[in-house]
């Protein structure tokens, strides 16, 4: 056998984090188009598991390569594993997201919105930020602590920007 | 998933929520997170002239265990030296609370933080 196909492989798309994600959409779409259970109707029973597990492979591939986080941390693990339970001690991050959640806490007792949407202004700014200094050190193995400890950022930028939408659906529901 | 009464006791009434002066000499401060889920801890250690842990405080953003978690930490840290708080291991804490295996890694997270609260102070001391 040989090695699986990488999630960039399977789309033939260049093994990088910067991504045009217009191609993404366009590939994944033609690629489970050609496994679509409709087609393999009439085939053999082993056609049609091997369909099913492509279309169950590019699935995985696409969520994984259409979110910058996990592309980020997929790419890392592709050149080595990352201990992704591991505790993250980054003060000077971690402070930032205190702030962040001390923040999003007395945003929620306003129901202030246009106060809310600067705040997502803000964190989408900062998650550029972080984005653009990853796309600039994940392929030098020296700066390998730093792409981890940006990798980390990003999950946990993440995790706001998911809190700021919880809020929000909260406040609609008003 | 149910959560243990324990976890839910710590989660509705947790103890020894707030900050402490993290400027003051005598103050020891902790921040962890967990990249996986997004939680962030602050726990920090007010600690007196014979070395014992007179005042604790945490802040957690993350789920009932490690609220929980962090809870316990500070009830147990109180009035304890710097070396006896630093051998409290997660495992007594996730027997204690009875965490389920998924959320070990938030008692983990509790470990660390002490560790990282006695560090913290340890250094402040050592630049005096």
């Amino acid at each position: 056998m040989s090695e699986p196909a990488t999630h960039f492989e399977l789309f033939g798309l260049p093994q990088a984090f910067v991504l045009d994600a217009g191609e993404l959409d366009r590939r994944y779409r033609e690629a489970v188009k050609l496994v679509h259970p409709d087609r393999f109707v009439a085939a053999s029973g082993p056609e049609q598991r091997a369909a099913v597990e492509r279309a169950a492979a590019l699935n995985e591939a696409y969520q994984v390569l259409k979110s910058p986080s996990r592309r980020a941390l997929y790419l890392l693990n592709l050149q080595a594993a990352l201990d992704e339970e591991a505790t993250v001690q980054d003060p000077e991050f971690l402070f930032q997201q205190m702030e962040w959640r001390e923040e999003l806490e007395e945003l929620g007792n306003s129901a202030d919105f246009a106060a809310i949407d600067t705040f997502r202004q803000r964190l989408i700014r900062a998650r550029q930020d972080v984005d653009q200094e990853f796309s600039g050190v994940w392929q030098d193995p020296a700066q390998r602590p730093r792409a981890e400890r940006l990798v980390r950022r990003m999950q946990f930028l993440d995790k706001v920007l998911y809190e700021v939408r919880q809020l929000e659906e909260r406040l609609d529901d008003f | 998933m149910a959560y243990s009464d324990k976890v839910i006791d710590h989660y509705e009434n947790p103890r020894n929520v707030g900050k402490l002066d993290a400027d003051a000499p005598n103050v020891g401060t902790g921040m962890v997170g967990a990249p996986a889920c997004g939680d962030v801890m602050r726990l920090q250690i007010e600690v007196d002239e014979s070395g014992v842990i007179k005042d604790a405080k945490f802040k957690t953003y993350g789920c009932g265990s490690a609220i929980a978690s962090s809870s316990l930490a500070t009830e147990w840290m109180k009035g304890k030296t710097l070396d006896e708080a630093e051998q409290i291991k997660n495992t007594t804490i996730a027997e204690e609370l009875a965490l389920p295996p998924v959320k070990i890694h938030c008692s983990v997270l509790a470990e660390d933080a002490i560790k990282a609260a006695v560090r913290d102070y340890k250094e402040k001391q050592a630049k005096q």
